[in-house]
C-alpha cells in the first residue's frame, strides 16, 4: 500500500507478487473446458488451402508446388480489379488453390461452406500466353517471351480480411517453411487517404496516389516515391512484406491511399504507374482493352447499389 | 424534484400514484436526455462534428456534379449513374427541377435528396401561393440550408447526407447558382463542383473560367461539359445537362445533344494540338 500527497491510501503495484496475486492466478487456471474451447476456436480460425475442382485440399505450400519467379498479391477490392482488368485479361491463367479461412470480419456464420464467392482469397498461375498481336514479326519474339514466362508468375487475389492470428498460417501455406529467394514479390493494396500522416494538409493532398515500401533485397527502383514515416503498412500486406524481408526475398508493397475504398474507377487507375515497371514487361499486354475490361467491372458494380446518387 | 417527490407522499393512494408515475416519467426523461441527446451532435473536444463529417464522406460517394453560372445562362452537368438493365431510367434522376426557374443537383445520399427535394418543393409552392411571388434562388437555398442545419442539431436525428447545387434566375434577371453542404451552410459561387472528383473538376474550373469561356450561352455549356469530362470515364453516354436561360423554363439536353457537344469540344482540342505541335515543331 502507498499513500499519496493528499493522504489517499492506494494499492501500489509489486513486483514482487503478493499472496492475492496467487490466489487470483488459481482462478486464472484453464480447466479442461477452457482449452475444449480453445482448441475449437483454433481450428475455427485456421487457414485451410484447397482446390475448388476438385475439393481436395493441399497439403503442400502453394510455391513449393507451383515455383515461380515473380509472385503478385492484390489485396483488397481495387487492387484485385486492377488485376483482373490489366494483368489477367492477356493469357491463360490457372486457378491452382484457394484459402478458406474464417474469423470475425467473416459475413458467414457457416464455417463448413465458405464460399468465395464475395470475399475471397484465390491463387492463379500463368499457364500460357497465346495471345496474338498485331505486328506479326513481333509475334514470335513474344510468344518466346511468354513461353519463359508461363508458369514463372504466380498471382494472389485477396478481398477477404486476414486477422493477425491467421497471417503467419497464411504465410506459412503459401511460401512454405523454407522460402525461395530467388523471386520477386509485388504486393498491391489500397488505404484510406485518412491514414496518411503528413505535415501538409489533407485538402492539399491529391488522391488517390501511390507510395511504395520495399524489402532490403529488392533493388528495382520502384515506380513511385518511397512511404515517408511515421506512416507504417497494416495487416496481411505488412505480414508478407515483413516475411519478406527476414527470408531475404526481395519485394515491393505498392500502397494507394484513396479517399473511396469501395471499388472505383479511378483508386484503380492509380495503380497505373506499376505497368511502366521492368518486372511487368510482357505481363501487360492490350491496355485498351483492359481499361475497356475496367469499365464492365465497375459498370457492374456500380448498378448494384442504389444508395448514392 | 425534492418538493415534488414530498408531496407524492401526501394525498389519496390515487393522487399519490400519479404524481409519483410523473416523477418517474421526469426522472426517465432526463436520463434519457443526458445519454441520447448528448450523442448524437455534440462537439468533440476539439470542436469537430463528427457526424456532420461522416455525412460529407457519404456526398463524396455520389457521382460528380457541375454548376457554372453564365452571363445570361446557368447550366448543370451531371455523371450520370449506370443503371441496371431493368431499371427505368427516368427514375434514375440527379437534376431536379424545384419550381419553374429554379433546378437543383444533388451529390450524395438518394433518400436524403427525395426528403429534401419534396420540402423544398413544397415550400416554393407554399411562397407563390402565400406571397403571391415565385422564390427567389437565394430564399429556397437559404430554407434547404436551414433544414439541413437543425438536423445537425436536433436529438435522433442524422444530417443529410447530400451536397446540392441550386441554379436559376431571379426576377431580376441575374443568374444565380448556390451551393450547400450538410453542415447547412450556402454560398453563392460563380461555377462549381460537388460529389465524387470534386476536387479535380474544381481545380479545372479554376484554371479555365474565364470571362471568354462564358461569354456566350454555347460556350459555357461547353465549359460544364469539358470540366465533366475531366473526370467521366465513358464521354458523353455518362453526362446529363439541363440549362435555364433567363425567362425560359428548364431544358434537359438530349442525348444526342450533348454528343454534338462532345464531339466540337475533341475537334477543338485536337486543333490545339496541333498548333501547338506546328509552334514547337
Amino acid at each position: 500500500m502507498a499513500a499519496t500527497f493528499f493522504g489517499e491510501v492506494v494499492k501500489a503495484p509489486c513486483r514482487a507478487g503478493t499472496e492475492e496475486e496467487e490466489e487470483d492466478e488459481e482462478e486464472r487456471r484453464e480447466t479442461s473446458e477452457d482449452r475444449e474451447a480453445r482448441r475449437q476456436l483454433a481450428r475455427k480460425r485456421e487457414v485451410r488451402l484447397f482446390r475448388r475442382q476438385t475439393k481436395t485440399s493441399l497439403e503442400v505450400a502453394l510455391l513449393e508446388k507451383y515455383p515461380c519467379s515473380k509472385f503478385i498479391i492484390a489485396i483488397g477490392n481495387n487492387a484485385v480489379a486492377f488485376l483482373s482488368s490489366f494483368v489477367m485479361n492477356s493469357g491463360v491463367w490457372e486457378e491452382v488453390g484457394c484459402a478458406k479461412l474464417w474469423n470475425e470480419w467473416c459475413r458467414t456464420t457457416d464455417t463448413t461452406h465458405l464460399s468465395p464467392a464475395e470475399a475471397f482469397c484465390v491463387f492463379y498461375h500463368l499457364k500460357s500466353n497465346p495471345s496474338r498481336t498485331q505486328c506479326p514479326e513481333q509475334l514470335g519474339r513474344q510468344v518466346r517471351q511468354m513461353r519463359c514466362q508461363a508458369g514463372e508468375v504466380f498471382l494472389c487475389q485477396c478481398t477477404c480480411y486476414v486477422a493477425e492470428d491467421q497471417q503467419y498460417q497464411w504465410l506459412e501455406k503459401v511460401f512454405g517453411s523454407c522460402p525461395r529467394k530467388n523471386m520477386q514479390v509485388t504486393i498491391l493494396t489500397c488505404r484510406h487517404v485518412t491514414d496518411y500522416k503528413t505535415s501538409e494538409s489533407t485538402s492539399s493532398l491529391h488522391s488517390p496516389f501511390l507510395k511504395a515500401l520495399k524489402t532490403q533485397n529488392f533493388k528495382e527502383p520502384p515506380c513511385c516515391s518511397l512511404l515517408e514515416q511515421p506512416n507504417i503498412a497494416h495487416d496481411l500486406p505488412a505480414a508478407v512484406l515483413s516475411y519478406c524481408q527476414v527470408w531475404g526475398i526481395p519485394a515491393v508493397l505498392y500502397l494507394c491511399y484513396t479517399d473511396v475504398m469501395k471499388l472505383d474507377l479511378v483508386t484503380v487507375e492509380a495503380f497505373k504507374p506499376i505497368l511502366s515497371s521492368r518486372s511487368w514487361k510482357g505481363l501487360v499486354k492490350n491496355i485498351p482493352q483492359s481499361t475497356e475490361i475496367l469499365k464492365r467491372l465497375m459498370t457492374t458494380n456500380e448498378i448494384q447499389s442504389n444508395i448514392y446518387t | 424534484m425534492k418538493k415534488e417527490y414530498l408531496h407524492t407522499l401526501q394525498g389519496t393512494r390515487d393522487e399519490r400514484l400519479r404524481r409519483m408515475s410523473f416523477v418517474l416519467r421526469s426522472l426517465w426523461n432526463i436520463q434519457m436526455d443526458m445519454s441520447f441527446g448528448s450523442w448524437i451532435h455534440v462537439s468533440h473536444s476539439d470542436g469537430h462534428l463528427f457526424q456532420v463529417e461522416y455525412a460529407q464522406e457519404a456526398v463524396k460517394k455520389g457521382s460528380t456534379a457541375v454548376g457554372i453560372r453564365g452571363t445570361d445562362i446557368v447550366v448543370l452537368g451531371v455523371e450520370k449513374k449506370s443503371v441496371a438493365k431493368l431499371q427505368d431510367e427516368r427514375t434514375v434522376r440527379k437534376i431536379c427541377a424545384l419550381d419553374d426557374h429554379v433546378c437543383m443537383a444533388f451529390a450524395g445520399l438518394t433518400a436524403d435528396a427525395r426528403v429534401v427535394i419534396n420540402r423544398a418543393r413544397v415550400e416554393c409552392q407554399s411562397h407563390k401561393l402565400t406571397v403571391e411571388d415565385p422564390v427567389t434562388v437565394e430564399y429556397i437555398t437559404r430554407f434547404i440550408a436551414t433544414l439541413k442545419q437543425k438536423y445537425t442539431q436536433s436529438n435522433g436525428r442524422r444530417p443529410f447526407g447530400i451536397s446540392a447545387l441550386i441554379v436559376g434566375f431571379d426576377d431580376d434577371g441575374i443568374p444565380r447558382l448556390y451551393q450547400t453542404d450538410p453542415s447547412g451552410t450556402y454560398h453563392a459561387w460563380k461555377a462549381n463542383a460537388i460529389g465524387r472528383s470534386a476536387k479535380t473538376v474544381r481545380e479545372f474550373l479554376e484554371k479555365n473560367y474565364t470571362e471568354d469561356a462564358i461569354a456566350n450561352d454555347n460556350e459555357a455549356v461547353k465549359l460544364a461539359i469539358r470540366a465533366l469530362l475531366e473526370v467521366v470515364q465513358s464521354g458523353g453516354k455518362n453526362i446529363e445537362l439541363a440549362i435555364i436561360r433567363r425567362n425560359q423554363p428548364l431544358k434537359m439536353f438530349s442525348a444526342k445533344e450533348i454528343e454534338l457537344q462532345v464531339t466540337e469540344i475533341e475537334k477543338e482540342k485536337e486543333e490545339a494540338e496541333k498548333k501547338k505541335s506546328k509552334k514547337i515543331a
